[in-house]
């Protein structure tokens, strides 16, 4: 590993975003600090409603207006503020330094323009005097570069003529149309087959390794965040509960929500028809958040102490943070399997 | 004696055209599916999208009405009974959908959803059917408090909780779990997965469980049935899938899943293109566009689900190289 791999490209500290609803101001994402190296894969893995796809929204500063609000700290990329940066600037910044890649390609895409024109528009904006032509061509090979065949046809036709996973492709070819240092992917395999969730992870590793740029990784499935990821954030109703590289995550799990969720799937080799371990009751909604830990309503390990103050996130080896007041008193991780 | 015999089934949707709408073609959904389960045992169906898989089970309680096949239900053939003739037999073959807030009527409160079995089978008087929804819903695990409150008011997983509920409220035999945890988180999924299971061992029910995530089909189920664009193409006890597919699908299919273990990324067999259209599927094996070892012979020579050459009794595969 050289020195460079370890600059940070983008930072995050604090970072407190909210909602104004009817029913009171919801904080989706209360105080929460990491980045992402350069060249590296940061996975943020976490289930519905724990503020992962806001996090994501907040960096590039797309929250649904008017009801969401960067409510305080900072997000830094490449040293600048994105926070309090203009409008214009993030128009700039969007699709060209920072691309983006969502879960669902239909809504991504506009459904009455054709492929290559709407990869064209990427080229176009964020390349003064470009003309139509040279756009379209740099489409077609962006096609080409993601793998869709006889990408000169494909780029006269619809969205809906596509299938999905072609489409998830035409969204990573806009991605990536400037060159990005920074992509942010959130659930971009969930609405695909495995199969074709495999072809996709191996274009964007593929395509990572070409152009260095560093991914953030959106997911909910542990087995796409061991599998692409060399860093992990866990997050649990707006807060992290466990940061540290992939390894640690899964050979020394510290939260017991991350060891619950590591244990709670099914996997390949557990012996058939045997009941799971699971994490007992659920998430308790934003708007009741207990004072303390969140998890302690289906923590093991609660006590008082966690009823009352909420856990800091704390470091337990170098890299490896969990947000849990007890971490040095719980059972050590099972070992991993051979 | 099986439970439930499926034999040539077929589903065929057609296209319509024209100023007459006279039909032009057929989508073929399901081309030809056989398919056994046995009293207390879970069958699992996987696939990808549009594979076939939900509209076999939807076809098997007829919910969607069957081009040709037999579906034989204790000794009964469901395919040719009346609706009357066929309501009787619903008692016995239930169902539970994937999006449970589709599936539950957001105007009923939960105590109505679970009586409304015994009403339309007329059985039990007022305050015994208030009892059978109470310990229903003791049940699948859900407080008493529930049967005045409305889905809207519950979880993903609270929801799914209602439908299983729903499902066994008339003590079937067979339950068709239509993707019943696909749409919940992994904690949850987990839970709903253990009331399946508690519930098969206590009611010896059988499961048809129908699913994408090969890895929770395996988990729950005694067989699994691989289908690929309205075929079945293996056929075998869960672990030989697992430990022995022989199909070349199937091999693929496996080791796409992402394992949660970043040591142990397996070698991946990554299939080029997507899964062809049913509407023109390809001529011979419905697989060879994908397949890494097709030959000419696999382009127009349809291969047969038969005894797999080697494994154990019942492992059924379709393929002309049988690996």
């Amino acid at each position: 590993m050289t020195a460079n791999a370890n600059e940070n490209l983008l930072e995050v500290r604090d970072l407190v975003t909210g909602f104004d609803t009817d029913a009171g101001r919801v904080v989706a994402v209360d105080g929460i600090s990491f980045s992402v190296r350069k060249g590296a894969t940061l996975g943020i893995v976490g289930e519905s409603g724990c503020g992962k796809s806001v996090t994501a929204l907040s960096i590039v500063r797309l929250l649904p207006q008017p009801m969401g609000k960067i409510l305080g700290g900072e997000v830094r990329f490449q040293g600048e503020n994105l926070t309090t940066a203009p409008p214009d600037r993030l128009i700039k910044i969007r699709g060209g330094r920072i691309g983006f890649i969502f879960q669902e390609p239909m809504t991504a895409l506009n459904p009455v323009h054709r492929v290559g024109r709407q990869l064209g528009e990427v080229f176009l904006l964020h390349n003064p005097g470009m003309s139509k032509r040279d756009a379209l061509r740099r489409s077609i090979e962006m096609l080409a570069k993601v793998g869709i065949p006889s990408p000169e046809i494909r780029a006269g036709e619809y969205p809906h003529q596509l299938s999905g996973g072609m489409r998830q492709r035409v969204v990573i070819a806009m991605a990536l149309a400037n060159h990005p240092d920074l992509v942010i992917a959130d659930e971009p395999t969930t609405a695909l087959d495995v199969t074709i969730q495999a072809q996709i992870l191996e274009l964007m590793r593929d395509l990572q390794r070409e152009f260095g740029m560093s991914i953030m990784l959106i997911t909910h499935d542990l087995g796409v965040i061991a599998e692409t990821c060399q860093d992990v954030l866990v997050m649990y109703a707006g807060k992290i509960a466990e940061t540290g590289a992939v390894g640690q995550i899964f050979d020394r799990p510290g939260h017991p929500y991350t060891r619950g969720l590591l244990d709670s799937i099914p996997r390949m080799d557990n012996p058939r028809k045997s009941r799971l371990k699971t994490i007992d009751g659920m998430v308790p909604g934003l708007l009741e958040l207990p004072p303390g830990c969140r998890f302690q309503n289906r923590c093991p390990y609660r006590t008082e102490l966690c009823e009352k103050r909420q856990p800091a996130l704390e470091p337990i080896e170098p890299g490896h943070a969990v947000a849990c007041h007890h971490w040095r008193m719980l059972p050590p991780a099972p070992t991993p399997k051979q | 004696m099986p439970l439930l015999t499926v034999q040539n089934l077929k589903v065929h949707f057609p296209i319509r055209g024209g100023i007459l709408l006279t039909a032009k073609g057929a989508v073929k959904a399901v081309d030809g599916v056989d398919l056994v389960i046995h009293p207390g045992e879970t069958l699992g169906l996987v696939g990808e999208s549009g594979c076939g898989k939900s509209t076999t089970g939807k076809a098997i309680v007829r919910l969607i009405e069957p081009t040709a096949g037999k579906i034989e239900f204790e000794g009964r053939d469901l395919a040719t009974l009346s609706r009357r003739a066929l309501k009787p037999v619903r008692r016995h073959v239930q169902m539970i959908f994937q999006d449970p807030a589709e599936s539950l009527n957001a105007r009923h409160s939960v105590g109505n959803i679970l009586e409304e079995p015994f009403i339309i089978h007329k059985l039990g008087a007022p305050d015994e059917r208030r009892r059978r929804v109470r310990e229903l819903l003791d049940r699948v695990g859900l407080p008493r408090s529930a049967a005045d409150r409305f889905p809207f008011e519950f979880s993903g997983g609270q929801r799914q909780r209602i439908g299983i509920a729903r499902s066994i409220a008339l003590n079937p035999k067979l339950v068709i779990c239509d993707e019943p945890v696909s749409a919940l988180d992994v904690s949850i999924q987990s839970q709903v997965l253990n009331l399946l299971l508690d519930l098969q061992r206590e009611l010896s029910l059988s499961y048809l469980f129908i699913a994408h995530d090969l890895a929770v089909v395996r988990h729950i189920s005694d067989r699994i049935a691989v289908m690929y664009l309205g075929r079945i193409v293996e056929q075998a006890d869960a672990d030989e899938i697992h430990r022995g597919p022989r199909h070349p699908y199937t091999r693929a299919l496996i080791s796409a899943i992402p394992e949660p273990d970043p040591r142990r990324q397996s070698n991946r067999i990554v299939l080029k293109g997507d899964v062809p259209s049913p509407i023109n599927p390809p001529p011979g094996c419905p697989f060879h566009p994908r397949c890494p070892r097709a030959t000419d012979r696999c382009r127009v020579d349809a291969p047969a689900l038969r005894p797999a050459a080697a494994g154990r009794a019942g492992h059924l595969v379709s393929c002309h190289y049988d690996l």
